[in-house]
């Protein structure tokens, strides 16, 4: 099967190296509590990673995540502090995210944009309507009932751990026990064999787009409870995150090669850098920098051993 | 009539519709400020010009301008000379642009990835470096770069047309310039005649960083003070611009000069918005849509061509 | 072998013609059931147009379908593959990082996937090379590659297989396994089509031989019947075009281009050749012998790994810039691709390989640059109203005097030609060997593959002849004939 076999990746090394440096650098990184911060911090970042697995597998890109993010927790606050019910405004934000998604999808399938600039321009499109809906300022007043959520736990899971492993056992079995993830895997790897054995390839690759939208909305659900208030550029430069972990997590640009449990090993990977760089109060920005390091690095070493 | 007189007919079109929308368009006062800040745009879009024309793409540009200013900020602060400010500024940018055109030649790394990887480490580096401060007031003679006149016109306006005429002469009038249309319009036939593709684009990326260096050091005299991030928001604009003025993304063909009427669009655009008073914060969207508009008018051109050949 | 009444497949005179360009003309096949019927020819005598009609990717100008001696409509792949007709083209439709099953399956997923397994694995059972079905294609080598195609070729109940040269990537061993698939699959009562080249496996496999020659039968045997002597004359025969002539050189001059032991990345190995200054130097080979990676190879390319390339005397240094500093030309055979820049000018392509010789201070001047342009428009005869005109407008002609037009600007005195004349009208092939002509008289040098025999034997003093991807023979002007060279090009013995 298409899956989850290969030889223990360098990422699972990189990791395992990442964790004893900043474990050997002080108590209060292997705590609990802290542990449990990372868990939590990562179950967004993973909710977006996931689908841009599918949209890096085909060769493509979504910039326009975390400004899709933003927007889709912008509009689920001011639906909750308008004083709706919270399954509606879920919904809206999940429509939203959606609706964004199709539109990348059908400018980058059908109308045959590279993906960056499509994505790109989106990005635009979805911070501009973010700001201009607040004017720039957070949305509060959601009242207790998404806080709440976010904040309970689950047999002792916290609740965004929950959601994130609920969203990953999906797509696990959606890329590797369904018919779509099988289409995934041959529009990135051989899309004119998929044709030609009939199959409508467009459509399913508009859904992951589709889908990468759809993730967005469930990320502003988790963001927005987690801050309490709905803000537009909360989620600025998550996407490069995204990118990030997949790449690190061994997903290849081309060929439909993609490896799904490598990308929660980076994001884990992106989580536990950030968080162990906190914890060594070196500042946020300087993390934004390694983490763009960590990318450039991952690839530099893949280059290197598929040249020996 | 060739697309570089309908873009201009799409300027004039654009300013007889604001001279009728709002009385304070026709002032030279406005029409002055429409063109500095235009300049400022195309100072950056030039360099991201020619990566364009190799079929490339510098997504760094927003954030090399923002650690170059601060750099030369802080030198000229440290040591007092406006010229090692100057200096240091336009090395940092040409700094960055070596580095990416390493990364995509070398590591033969898509310039998306490359230049959006190394987007976020220049931030980082410039967030961390300034630690949330902002440094401001530097002499004179430096403002004068960017709030100054000569001959009657905004230095900037100035060192745009001075831009331009630089640019335009290397890419029409030297062989590295065709050089890199030929790169642009198809790299494998352009390296099986002999030309150094590597070389040249590794050319192209450098020149974008010294111009985004540039356009940090100009920004800087006309803010009169420096802070991380400062270039964030002109990415966007500096794309658009790009391809409004009929660049295509996918090489070989373009000018400078139309990234100049690409920039003047865009910036009376905003304008406009500013005028009648629309919020800037509708800003991103409406650069978000024309910038789709002219990638979706390129693509589906290039669609065409390609069914008739 | 089993023989029904009616032959399983049978296509009837089925005549193809592309833009002016005869490809076959009135072609009749047909194959039993448990029959393998191989189908024999040189490059462009028709054979991959007439697979390409019979699984529907093109449409016949006239002819018609028969299976089970019923008359049948193919107008789409869909409907040849309804009608039990598959294709193994030499590219394999086949995702990388998919398993086997999948694979096989592709579009036709079952919700069990452990029943598509199970079928999967028993399918590739029958043909007799069982394996793991959850295996990754990518990680399997092209022999297994080929059966899995084989067995999805199967799944959807094909009663007629074509192959496309099958083994041109397989090992002596991986072959053997093949046959006795294919004997299997003959017991199965499927018919075989299969296109080759390699004489040997003609007579060892083949119940029948169609000989194709110019788009037309040229014959129909049975091997036994046969010899390897009577299907080389049947293959060769093409009338040479009277339209052009040439003086043959009397005098070769120095050695212009010599390689020694040249070995290189894209798989050319061991090969030795000389060209000199006066002669045009002809490169025969089948398709798949390694011609246009020699070129590549000698022209800097691709890289080389071993041996050594002399440019009148001197080594030259790896890399097309330095090639062409040297003064080497590579016209290719994609020209559209690697020949032109299509959305550029007439005026932009004939310059960019001459930048730093006509402007060597780096500056670009036009009115010496429209100058140069014009002169070469004019001694070529390259048809075009204006230098401005896009390249991608131009016949096919026209575009390959600009390629050549290229060159001559860059000053290239050793020009490297792949497939010169393919894609060309009668008129500008006559043009563009005349103009070859002249260059080598006043001392330039020519290297050409081309896949045209008649050509090679009209236009070339000498030809080296490749087989899997090195040299195997050298024929001088009193040996070249075509049957000669298809002699040394193809397998047997």
């Amino acid at each position: 099967m298409a899956s989850a076999r290969r030889r223990i990746p360098g990422i699972a090394w990189l990791l395992a190296v990442l964790v004893l440096f900043f474990s050997a650098f002080g108590t209060r990184f292997a705590s609990a509590p802290n542990l449990i911060n990372i868990g939590n911090q990562s179950s967004i970042l993973l909710l977006l990673a996931l689908p841009m697995t599918l949209i890096i597998m085909t060769e493509g890109l979504d910039l326009s995540m975390g400004a899709v993010l933003g927007l889709s927790g912008v509009v689920l606050a001011l639906l909750l502090a308008d004083g709706h019910a919270l399954p509606m405004a879920l919904a809206a934000a999940l429509g939203v995210g959606t609706l964004f998604g199709l539109a990348n999808g059908v400018l980058i399938v059908a109308l045959g944009m590279p993906p960056f600039v499509a994505t790109l321009g989106m990005l635009g499109v979805a911070q501009g309507i973010a700001l201009a809906m607040t004017d720039g300022q957070s949305v509060g007043g959601i009242g207790s009932a998404l806080p709440g959520i976010y904040a309970s736990r689950w047999m002792g899971i916290p609740f965004a751990i929950v959601v994130a492993l609920l969203a990953y056992a999906t797509f696990h079995f959606l890329l590797y026990h369904t018919r779509v993830g099988t289409y995934v895997f041959a529009i990135g790897g051989n899309r004119e064999a998929l044709m030609l054995a009939g199959v409508p390839a467009n459509r399913y690759h508009v859904l992951i787009y589709a889908i990468g939208g759809l993730m967005a909305g469930a990320g502003a659900f988790l963001l927005t409870g987690r801050m309490s208030v709905g803000h537009p550029t909360a989620a600025v430069g998550m996407e490069f995150d995204a990118v990030v972990a997949v790449i690190v997590g061994g997903t290849k640009l081309e060929r439909g090669d993609g490896w799904l449990p490598g990308t929660v090993l980076g994001v884990l990977t992106v989580g536990i850098l950030k968080n162990g760089l906190n914890v060594m109060a070196v500042p946020s920005s300087l993390q934004i920098a390694s983490i763009g390091m960590l990318v450039i690095v991952a690839l530099l070493l893949d280059s290197l051993r598929e040249r020996s | 009539m060739s697309s570089f007189a309908w873009r201009l007919l799409g300027v004039l079109l654009l300013c007889v519709v604001l001279t009728l929308s709002s009385s304070a368009f026709l002032t030279v006062g406005n029409l002055l400020n429409v063109l500095r800040q235009a300049s400022l745009i195309f100072l950056i879009a030039s360099g991201l010009t020619l990566v364009i024309l190799s079929a490339g793409l510098d997504l760094s540009i927003g954030a090399n301008l923002g650690l170059s200013a601060c750099l030369a900020a802080a030198v000229i602060k440290a040591t007092g000379s406006i010229a090692i400010g100057i200096g240091a500024g336009l090395g940092c940018g040409m700094t960055i642009g070596i580095l990416n055109g390493l990364l995509i030649t070398m590591l033969r790394l898509p310039p998306f990835i490359a230049t959006y990887g190394m987007l976020w480490m220049v931030y980082g580096i410039n967030y961390w470096t300034m630690a949330g401060n902002t440094i401001y007031g530097f002499p004179a003679a430096f403002r004068e770069i960017g709030s100054g006149y000569l001959l009657g016109m905004p230095i900037p306006v100035l060192l745009m047309v001075l831009s331009l005429i630089v640019g335009s002469v290397f890419t029409r009038y030297t062989t590295w310039g065709h050089e890199i249309y030929a790169i642009g319009a198809n790299a494998e036939v352009a390296r099986l005649s002999g030309i150094p593709v590597r070389r040249r684009l590794i050319l192209v990326y450098t020149l974008s960083g010294a111009m985004s260096g540039l356009a940090g050091i100009v920004y800087l005299a006309r803010l009169n003070s420096a802070e991380a991030g400062i270039g964030e928001p002109l990415l966007l604009p500096a794309i658009a611009s790009v391809l409004i003025g009929g660049t295509s993304l996918f090489g070989g063909t373009g000018s400078l000069g139309g990234a100049l009427i690409g920039a003047v669009i865009l910036t009376l655009v905003l304008n406009g918005m500013n005028l009648l008073t629309i919020s800037g914060n509708w800003q991103p969207l409406i650069t978000g849509v024309i910038l789709l508009l002219a990638a979706g008018i390129d693509t589906a051109a290039r669609k065409w061509n390609e069914s008739q050949a | 072998m089993k023989v029904n009444f009616a032959p399983l497949v049978e296509m009837r005179g089925i005549s193809k013609s592309f833009t002016g360009v005869r490809a076959l003309d009135n072609v009749s096949l047909e194959a039993n059931s448990g029959e393998v019927h191989i189908l024999v020819g040189q490059n462009g005598a028709g054979k991959s147009t007439l697979i390409k009609v019979l699984c529907g990717a093109h449409h016949p100008d006239h002819g018609e379908f028969l299976i089970d001696g019923k008359k049948v409509r193919i107008h789409s792949v869909a409907d040849a593959r309804r009608l039990g007709i598959a294709v193994i083209f030499q590219e394999f439709s086949l995702v990388p990082f998919l398993d086997v099953a999948q694979n096989i399956y592709l579009g036709r997923e079952s919700r069990d996937s452990r029943k598509m397994h199970t079928e999967a694995a028993r399918l590739l059972e029958q043909l007799g090379i069982p394996m793991d079905t959850h295996l990754l294609v990518n990680d399997l080598g092209v022999a297994q590659q080929q059966m899995i195609e084989i067995a999805k070729a199967l799944s959807q109940n094909a009663r007629i297989l074509v192959m496309d040269e099958p083994t041109a990537a397989l090992s002596e061993h991986e072959i053997l396994r093949l046959f006795e698939r294919i004997r299997r699959l003959k017991q199965d009562g499927i018919a075989i089509i299969y296109i080759s080249h390699r004489l040997k496996e003609v007579f060892e496999l083949g119940d029948r031989i169609t000989v194709l020659r110019d788009g037309c039968v040229a014959a129909t045997l049975v091997p036994s019947k046969t010899s390897i002597n009577e299907l080389v004359s049947l293959m060769v025969g093409r009338e040479v075009d009277a339209t052009y002539r040439r003086r043959f050189c009397e005098m070769p001059g120095e050695i212009a281009l010599e390689t020694r032991a040249l070995s290189a990345v894209n798989g050319v190995r061991d090969a030795s050749i000389q060209v000199r200054s006066g002669e045009i130097v002809g490169l025969a080979g089948l398709v798949g012998a390694g011609r246009t990676e020699l070129l590549r190879a000698i022209f800097g390319a691709d890289r080389k790994t071993e041996g050594e390339i002399l440019l009148g005397g001197k080594r030259l240094m790896e890399g097309p810039e330095h090639s062409v500093a040297s003064g080497v030309g590579l016209v290719p055979e994609n020209r559209k691709t690697e020949g032109l820049a299509l959305i550029r000018s007439v005026h932009d392509n004939l310059l960019v390989a001459a930048l730093p010789r006509i402007f060597p201070n780096h500056i670009y001047r036009f009115r010496k640059a429209a100058r140069v342009v014009a002169d070469l428009i004019e001694r070529l005869r390259i048809a075009t109203h204006s230098p401005k005109r896009l390249a991608r407008l131009l016949s096919g002609g026209n575009q390959q005097k600009v390629v050549i037009g290229k060159w001559l600007n860059a000053g290239s005195r050793f020009l490297i030609f792949d497939e010169p004349t393919r894609g060309i009208d009668v008129g500008a092939k006559a043009e563009i060997f005349s103009l070859l002509d002249s260059l080598v008289a006043q001392g330039a040098a020519v290297l050409m593959v081309s896949s045209e025999l008649p050509e090679i034997v009209a236009v070339c003093d000498r030809a080296y002849v490749m087989r899997d991807r090195t040299i195997v023979g050298e024929l001088q002007r009193s040996e070249l004939t075509e049957e000669n060279i298809l002699r040394l090009a193809m397998h047997h013995g």
